[in-house]
């Protein structure tokens, strides 16, 4: 019968929170809402359309004080999303695949004007043309100098867009949180939604500095930069993101003090020095592996929270109770062009002259394709026997 | 955990119910729970899947389900199309909306639940009988068999039901306790429910693996001119595009039948003699219409306002041009029966020439010298030259058709020798002014006749006002023959331009040769002149309400009348038949079989029955002679009329059409007509003929334009040995992008119905 359980295991149940069952869109626009978000410019595409919709929804309702406009392009969403964003507002849109790659150029723009703000992509890759799972689009956006976080649960999406706000506007840098396409976007699973009052305290009203667009104290913005200074603004953005890491590791600590629920740049699943086989993910592949690898001892995780900036430290702490014929099992949803996937080109560079691991690549899921529990016994029954350099597995 | 697979249909709201019972179940048990449909294109009918694991930990796995504990079946043809029952775990389950025995569908072992949810739905109003939204009956029935308190899962799915709760609630509430085939097995779903260790669904094994490594090449380019195998997407599909050939408007105007598109077709591919042959199959005639008929094809033809209305007569003049002295054979007598023909015009030479082609002795009587009846006697040789004609009727003769001149006949004459008679005697008596003097007018019809056939010119001199009453054909030929005797012709006509029954073209040219024409008058009294002139009162006409007919009645207007003088006064107001073939009694003479009582069955054709014009004769000739072989073989004879639906503009892609310009006729003008029967209208050269074919839309046919090809974004459509477009329905998804495209409607979209 289907009752309440007396069962030991109980769901934790977070106070100040209510228990829904959502879908991970869903769960993006709630965060978008708790945050009290200000303005959203917005152009629907698949597998992104419920998150500006449920916006649209909810700012029509009243629910939301935010000014919400349909645009006539992604490049137009993210232009506006910029001015926005010159002006002071908190402000936040989603979009993925073409809708990224059109954006593109304001990606740049918006990360070198300094503006803080949060932005959802919903993972798929251009051509062949394909609308499903793939993190070909955020990936190939590395260089623009937005921050990029990936989130393996519908919580872990809300949670991961409530902190970003407070990363990016203590930094002045872009933040990108990345879903996977229907097997987060589309999937209703148990998500603890945090009371308003809770996210407000938190998260306070976005303070203006006063360099945003006022009509009291008018100032140029977007003027030619001779070569003489423009290094100099290249070096302040380094020092800014250089901080990144860190202030995920701080903010992720204060998050967990107020809301129960801890993240890092990394998390690991069963790392010791006993672990012969470490698998790094990023997004839900996660979830499955976890559950495969609970019937191998040997075989440990390191999931990867931030990926842009590579969280170097936070790695080279995770993998050091690691032997060093330990190998590494890198898992890519991208392809870059390259013989390499972008996850193992990030790991290479950050272990360079640290650690010296069996590191191999592992191309799976892309353009959508499944990832079940077998697929990652294939992986690992591969990674034993004979793996190459880089291996296609599952297609 | 609890793993549940759903297959259902587009539309019936599985989606919806998946996610409501996610709900369902966080709310009864503390669950941990995950519901996601199978991504894909989803549309309305087209086959689709969604998942739901419960558990009571946390779930590690975002894969679809492979493994179900239990597989929920929205839609009973499902079964045919999907295999439903891959990966069913032992002991596997099946619930499935059905009221029928589906035992020969399910595999052994598998055990199964029945709800009437379809039933149960479409009694509440919840959606319709092609696609029933069953979604809520079967998330009852689920409740069942995990003996789940259904008044919870009420509130719940009334909380979350996009429309209609109470009927929902209800047919949930209905549906689980509905469940046939309940027999304790359930179990095996909730002890599944709440176990705490995962088992992995699919074992892996080693050559998986390398099969996987194998299958990786081949996949160059994401470019395909065959349908991309991988992704049959056939099965989304709910409407079906089909080639079809529809009825463009041209053939369905053609009083003879002609198949107008195809003849045209032929002649823009330079088959003349083929395009002959198809325009011979309806009319015998092509030459003669191709010049008199006003040309019934091209009046509601879909490019006339698109570069004008295709040349049509001039095609068909051409193409019968062509063939002049084409050899014939003799057709072969099969029947005993003799049948005759009385009246050697387009509707009685038809009707001989079919009933030859058939098998008959048929024997023509013509009262006059000549053959041809109306086409004959009735139009000028400035219109129609006599060779053209003489050479159409020659083929006919050739076929068999026997042809006795100078004998006038009644039906009563006939009985002896033959087993049957169509009258076909044509309108030849004019009919006379209703003023006194009437013996002072002249009949135009009878004019005509004795000019054509003796040159006789009534005694018309150069110079001679000549005034002619009526606004017909005949008013025109008599004008424009009069005019090329040296006369000055005036047509009088009580109704405007708007109502005259003449060939519009013909108007045109007689006023360009100088005939003049007087609207709104009419002849009320004729008086001889002392010097032998005519006085003529005429009366002015205003125009009142549309009668029956549409036209509008011309109404006399009180004291409007004056006086005119001229040398010869013309009626030209309309024609009756000529009753000796039926010795002097007057018939109403209708198409086909006549009411006339004879030894032998009599059936009329042609003007004295049916239309005025030498096409509509023609028509009449070939539904007659339909009616006699049907008669004399004793078969069930109907008449059929056009029914079928006709292109119209707005059924065309007029973007893929340019607005060419129609190439028309250069008309013959001399500065003088006197004594000048030139042929006024001239023929088109082949080259312009070819050019003027392909202006043809071909309206409601298929002609391998290739948008369909070009556009269709599976691939599906190709070209087959023959060149034709042929639709690949394993990948045809029923967009209807083809339909749309199709310039000409030769595409339908149909729905189809499923079982």
């Amino acid at each position: 019968m289907v009752t309440k359980e007396k069962e030991s295991i109980k769901k934790k149940v977070y106070p100040r929170h209510t228990e829904k069952i959502m879908k991970g869109n869903y769960a993006a626009a709630e965060a978008a809402k708790l945050c009290r978000t200000g303005f959203i410019p917005a152009y629907p595409i698949t597998p992104q359309t419920t998150i500006v919709e449920q916006l649209s929804d909810m700012t029509a309702r009243g629910e939301m004080d935010a000014g919400y406009i349909n645009m006539d392009s992604e490049h137009s969403v993210f232009a506006a999303a910029m001015g926005a964003a010159l002006g002071g507002e908190r402000v936040f849109t989603a979009t993925a695949g073409q809708g990224l790659f059109y954006a593109h150029e304001v990606l740049h723009a918006i990360a070198h004007f300094r503006l803080p703000m949060v932005v959802c992509n919903v993972g798929r890759p251009s051509i062949p043309w394909n609308i499903w799972s793939d993190q070909s689009d955020s990936l190939s956006q590395r260089d623009t100098g937005w921050v990029q976080l990936y989130g393996e649960s519908s919580q872990e999406v809300l949670d991961t867009i409530i902190m970003s706000y407070i990363l990016a506007e203590k930094l002045d840098i872009p933040v990108m949180v990345v879903l996977d396409a229907f097997y987060q976007s589309h999937t209703s699973e148990n998500v603890w939604i945090p009371d308003q009052d809770l996210v407000d305290e938190f998260l306070p009203a976005k303070k203006r500095k006063g360099n945003e667009i006022d009509g009291e104290s008018p100032k140029s913005y977007g003027g030619l930069v001779p070569p003489e200074h423009y290094g100099k603004f290249n070096y302040s953005f380094w020092k800014a993101i250089n901080k990144v890491e860190d202030l995920v590791t701080e903010i992720g600590q204060e998050f967990e003090d107020k809301f129960g629920r801890s993240y890092g740049p990394v998390e690991t699943v069963n790392i010791g020095p006993e672990t012969k086989m470490v698998f790094v993910t990023v997004s839900s592949i996660t979830s499955t592996v976890r559950g495969v690898i609970k019937k191998y001892p040997e075989i440990g995780l390191i999931k990867l929270r931030l990926v842009k900036p590579f969280p170097k430290k936070s790695f080279l702490k995770a993998i050091e109770p690691l032997n060093d014929d330990v190998k590494l099992i890198v898992t890519e949803r991208n392809f870059m062009g390259d013989n390499e996937g972008a996850l193992m080109q990030e790991l290479k560079r950050a272990l360079y002259g640290e650690r010296n691991l069996k590191m191999y690549d592992f191309y799976v899921g892309l353009g959508g394709k499944d990832i079940p529990p077998v697929t990652i016994e294939k992986v690992i029954h591969r990674a034993r026997t004979n793996p190459k350099d880089v291996n296609w597995i599952g297609f | 955990m609890l793993e549940i697979r759903g297959h259902a249909r587009g539309g019936q709201g599985m989606v919806t119910a998946f996610e409501i019972l996610a709900k369902v179940f966080s709310h009864l048990g503390d669950y941990y729970v995950q519901s996601f449909p199978a991504f894909g294109v989803e549309r309305t009918g087209a086959p689709i899947q969604a998942f739901i694991r419960v558990a009571k930990k946390e779930i590690q796995n975002r894969s679809n389900v492979y493994n179900p504990h239990l597989i929920v079946v929205f839609d009973e043809t499902l079964f045919d199309q999907v295999p439903v029952f891959d990966g069913l775990r032992e002991n596997g389950t099946l619930l499935v909306n059905t009221e029928k025995d589906i035992s020969d569908h399910v595999p052994e072992g598998v055990n199964v639940y029945k709800v009437p949810a379809t039933k149960i739905s479409l009694e509440l109003g919840l959606g319709s009988k092609s696609l029933p939204i069953v979604n809520a009956a079967m998330m009852g029935a689920i409740m069942k068999l995990l003996d789940a308190d259904i008044e919870i899962a009420k509130e719940i799915i009334k909380a979350n039901v996009p429309s209609k709760p109470e009927a929902n609630a209800q047919s949930a509430e209905i549906a689980y306790n509905n469940v046939l085939g309940l027999d304790g097995n359930e179990k095996f779903l909730l002890e599944n429910l709440n176990k705490l260790d995962d088992d992995i669904e699919k074992e892996f094994k080693p050559e998986d693996l390398e099969y996987d490594e194998k299958i990786l090449d081949g996949f160059d380019f994401p470019v395909w001119s065959d349908p991309l195998d991988v992704n049959k997407t056939g099965n989304w599909r709910v409407l079906t595009p089909e080639y079809v050939t529809k009825e463009p408007p041209c053939t369905n105007n053609c009083p003879a039948g002609t198949d107008v598109r195809g003849f045209v077709k032929l002649a823009a591919e330079g088959k003349f003699e083929e395009a002959f042959d198809l325009i011979y199959e309806h009319n015998p005639f092509p030459s003669v219409c191709g010049r008199v008929c006003p040309h019934f094809c091209e009046q509601n033809c879909n490019r006339n306002d698109f570069g004008g209305a295709l040349n049509i007569g001039s095609i068909e003049r051409f193409v019968g041009d062509q063939v002049i002295g084409k050899k014939i054979d003799k057709a072969k007598i099969k029947y005993d029966e003799k049948i005759a023909v009385v009246g050697s015009g387009p509707a009685g030479l038809t009707a001989a020439l079919r009933l030859v082609e058939k098998g008959y002795d048929v024997t023509v009587f013509e009262a006059l010298p000549q053959a041809g009846g109306m086409m004959r006697t009735g139009i000028p040789k400035f219109r129609l030259p006599d060779d053209v004609l003489d050479d159409e009727i020659d083929k006919i003769i050739k076929k068999g058709v026997k042809l006795v001149l100078n004998k006038k006949v009644s039906v009563k004459e006939l009985e002896k020798d033959f087993d049957a008679v169509v009258s076909a005697v044509g309108s030849h008596i004019g009919y006379n002014m209703k003023v006194s003097n009437s013996e002072l007018v002249e009949e135009g019809i009878d004019f005509l006749r004795s000019f054509k056939l003796n040159g006789q010119n009534a005694g018309i001199k150069k110079g001679d006002e000549i005034a002619i009453i009526g606004g017909g054909n005949t008013a025109i030929d008599v004008a424009r023959t009069v005019l090329r005797l040296g006369a000055v012709p005036t047509i009088y006509y009580r109704r405007t331009e708007n109502e005259m029954p003449a060939i519009h073209i013909e108007v045109e040219e007689a006023l360009a040769e100088g005939v003049k024409i007087k609207f709104l008058t009419n002849l009320t009294d004729i008086q001889k002149g002392a010097d032998g002139r005519l006085q003529l009162e005429m009366i002015k006409y205003k125009l009142g309400e549309a009668d029956d007919s549409g036209r509008k009645t011309p109404i006399p207007i009180e004291g409007s009348e004056y006086m005119l003088e001229a040398d010869k006064v013309f009626a030209a107001i309309g024609q009756t038949y000529d009753n000796y073939v039926f010795s002097g009694e007057t018939i109403r003479a209708k198409q086909g079989k006549t009411p006339f009582e004879a030894k032998i069955p009599v059936f009329s054709a042609g003007d004295m029955a049916w239309g005025g014009t030498v096409t509509e004769a023609i028509g009449s000739g070939n539904k007659v002679a339909e009616e006699v072989n049907a008669y004399l073989r004793h078969q069930p004879y109907s008449h059929d009329e056009h029914v079928s639906e006709v292109i119209l503009p707005s059924d065309l892609n007029e973007v893929y059409y340019l607005p060419t310009p129609r190439i028309d006729n250069e008309i013959y003008h001399a500065k003088d007509f006197y004594n000048d029967f030139t042929e006024v209208m001239k023929p088109l050269t082949s080259e312009q003929i070819v050019n003027e074919g392909h202006r043809c839309l071909s309206c409601g046919e298929c002609f391998t334009c290739g948008n369909c090809f070009n556009f269709c974004p599976d691939a599906a459509i190709s070209y087959d040995e023959n060149g034709r477009l042929r639709i690949n329905y394993d990948y045809c998804k029923g967009c209807g992008i083809c339909v749309e495209e199709c310039p000409s409607s030769a595409i339908d979209f149909k729905l189809i119905v499923k079982n």
